[in-house]
């Protein structure tokens, strides 16, 4: 059961653990945000095609034969991203990987209920394992970006991968393949239409919370990648809260709509932070924690429900999981951009005028309004800290005093500006969490 | 359709999210959340009223500011555009690019500005008529580079205008009946 967990914890964590590292990657490999955005589409991308393909093949050629080699292919590409030096290879890379990772995820489902005794605690078990794999993904990437390196995250992954990778191989020795691609097919019953559109849009919302609030903690606020890690911990945190809030909460689909507003409310929430501090963000994190804990368990829980074989379904899910991070990385990655960019243009003016408005010495201020344009320029696209700009300070004690809270009124206004910047992106991701209800509605679990 | 029975309604599960939602999201807006709005960039055409200065380093800086805006306003551009073009060659040489004006056209329209200046500056009773008058002359005149560095060191430039006028301030002190400070001079 462990090395079962652990392959699914790690594939599931892998779609978010290098959130904390793409500006990183970004910066590393000079490439523009748009394209470092591919290192997480494509890996998403890949599994959301590539899940239910291999579930089928996991039932054609034994799953434990299918989770060791998936476990084998996402540790060799895990090594490949590793020492990656161009983002097209690691891109190429992390699409590989996803195929390992779709292969040992669904496999894994297949092999769980004859590890637990029962396919409902199997599904528990493979539901509660990707979870905390994807919440935890975040921190544990901020924390190896900031004290190791980007590389790092993904070098960590080939000896976990290749642990998990023993058991089951013992278990693949026994195993023969018994069934054909064709009649599976045909036995396998519809997937869930309404609980995985409803994945779909609830897991799109939910990765572009994550995604938009390391890019503003990191690019926005200049927090370090570990300090980011520590603040986006709220949202697992609330997310374990969450999951004992499920075992006493009521039916499925009350419980998926609770957290599809939840999630919406804590996006609606990051849309409107009255200030450009961390502490505001933690009660929207909360909510959104939260509500991630209550909709993917129900909506998992319903999609799955009297589904059998449970690979197959379970491939639905995973599919329609990693399909709503894509699409929501594709829609909102332009809408955020091109804020970003016009803000950076709005910075560039406000902070010229604020300086020509200022009392300061008129020699001074034009230098000044020269090395903070620089500044503002020169970050590509990360909001700077404009203290460098400012030194150094005249040693007359008035003018030094108008030149600091002239510093301090530009930082304010730059760091309110990158928080506004991202407004609309959250806004976007908040309607999505909300256009879920509507399948929500429609979903039944039922009973085969 | 089934599912687990809880310790508490579905129902009671959804109202108390929508609560919660609603209670933040309000919470947020009330504290201003939606009130951010970029500092303005101000039409450079528009007048931009003196605010009584003190000392030359306040006349200086509202003399800047005038003979951006003059200029800004005569080029199309903003304040804050030109400030910026005029800090370094590169930087101009882009500008002139990208806005396609030459450098009769930028030394026209900041000779404009610094005689929008001149006459901000006079009005505000910052600058008496004793200087204004052959400063206006000068500025016509002035060849690019020297105007630029009028506008980037206006401090200067009133400085050298007012010792210009020192030997002069004692006899025109009795030509005049209510001497210089009747003239506004600072």
């Amino acid at each position: 059961v462990a090395a079962l967990a652990l392959a699914v914890g790690l594939v599931l964590a892998d779609s978010s653990i290098v959130v904390l590292a793409l500006p990183e990657i970004y910066r590393e490999l000079d490439t523009s945000v748009s394209g470092v955005t591919w290192v997480l589409v494509s890996f998403n991308l890949v599994i959301a095609l590539a899940a239910v393909p291999a579930a089928l093949v996991a039932r054609r050629l034994g799953p434990a034969r299918t989770a060791a080699v998936g476990l084998a292919v996402f540790a060799g590409a895990g090594l490949a991203c590793g020492l990656a030096d161009e983002l097209s290879t690691l891109i190429v890379a992390r699409c590989v990987q996803a195929l390992g990772g779709a292969a040992a995820v669904t496999a894994s489902l297949e092999l769980l209920p004859a590890t637990v005794g029962s396919e409902r605690r199997a599904a528990t078990v493979w539901a509660a394992a990707g979870a905390t794999g994807a919440a935890l993904g975040p921190a544990v990437g901020g924390l190896l970006t900031e004290l190791v390196s980007w590389q790092s995250i993904f070098l960590l992954q080939v000896p976990l991968a290749l642990v998990a990778a023993v058991p089951i191989l013992t278990v693949a020795r026994h195993e023969a393949a018994t069934r054909v691609i064709e009649e599976e097919v045909r036995r396998t019953g519809r997937p869930h239409l309404w609980a995985n559109l409803a994945l779909a849009m609830v897991s799109a919302a939910i990765a572009a919370a994550l995604f938009l609030l390391v890019l503003l903690l990191i690019e926005g606020w200049r927090l370090s990648p570990i300090e980011a890690a520590a603040v986006v911990s709220a949202m697992p945190l609330a997310a374990i809260l969450g999951s004992r809030l499920t075992e006493r909460a009521g039916e499925a689909r009350s419980r998926a709509a609770a957290g599809a507003i939840l999630v919406s409310g804590g996006l609606a929430g990051l849309a409107f932070l009255p200030k450009a501090t961390v502490a505001l963000t933690l009660p929207p994190q909360i909510l959104v924690g939260v509500g991630l804990a209550l909709v993917l368990s129900a909506l998992t829980e319903t999609a799955l429900g009297g589904r059998a074989p449970q690979a197959i379904h379970g491939g639905w899910t995973i599919s329609s999981r990693h399909a709503g991070v894509v699409i929501g990385l594709l829609l909102l990655t332009p809408i955020f951009t091109a804020d970003i960019e016009q803000q950076r243009h709005d910075a560039i003016d406000a902070g010229t005028a604020v300086i020509l408005d200022s009392p300061v010495n008129p020699l001074l201020k034009i230098d000044l309004a020269e090395k903070v344009s620089e500044r503002l320029g020169e970050e590509r696209g990360k909001v700077p800290t404009i203290g460098a700009a400012f030194e150094p300070k005249p040693s007359d004690p008035g003018q030094r005093s108008e030149v600091e809270q002239l510093q301090s009124e530009l930082q304010d206004q730059l760091d309110r500006g990158a928080t506004h910047a991202f407004s609309t992106s959250f806004l976007l991701a908040a309607l999505l969490g909300l256009i879920a209800l509507f399948p929500i509605a429609l979903s039944r679990r039922v009973e085969l | 359709v089934s599912g687990r029975a809880g310790n508490f309604s579905g129902k009671a599960l959804v109202f108390g999210s929508i609560l919660a939602a609603l209670v933040l999201v309000g919470a947020y807006l009330a504290a201003g959340g939606s009130s951010y709005e970029p500092e303005k960039v101000q039409d450079p055409c528009q007048p931009r009223p003196w605010s009584n200065p003190q000392s030359l380093g306040q006349i200086a800086n509202q003399f800047t500011i005038s003979a951006l805006d003059g200029a800004a306003c005569q080029l199309g551009v903003t304040r804050e555009t030109l400030a910026l073009a005029l800090t370094t060659p590169e930087r101009r040489e882009a500008f002139e690019k990208r806005y396609g004006i030459d450098d009769e056209k930028l030394a026209k329209a900041i000779r404009a500005g610094l005689l929008r200046a001149v006459d901000d500056a006079e009005e505000a009773g910052a600058l008496s008529p004793l200087i204004a008058v052959p400063l206006r002359q000068t500025l016509q005149r002035i060849p690019l580079e020297q105007a630029i560095e009028i506008i980037n060191d206006a401090q200067g430039f009133l400085s050298d205008a007012e010792g210009f006028l020192g030997p002069a301030q004692g006899v025109l002190e009795q030509l005049l009946p209510g001497g210089l400070e009747g003239l506004g001079l600072p």
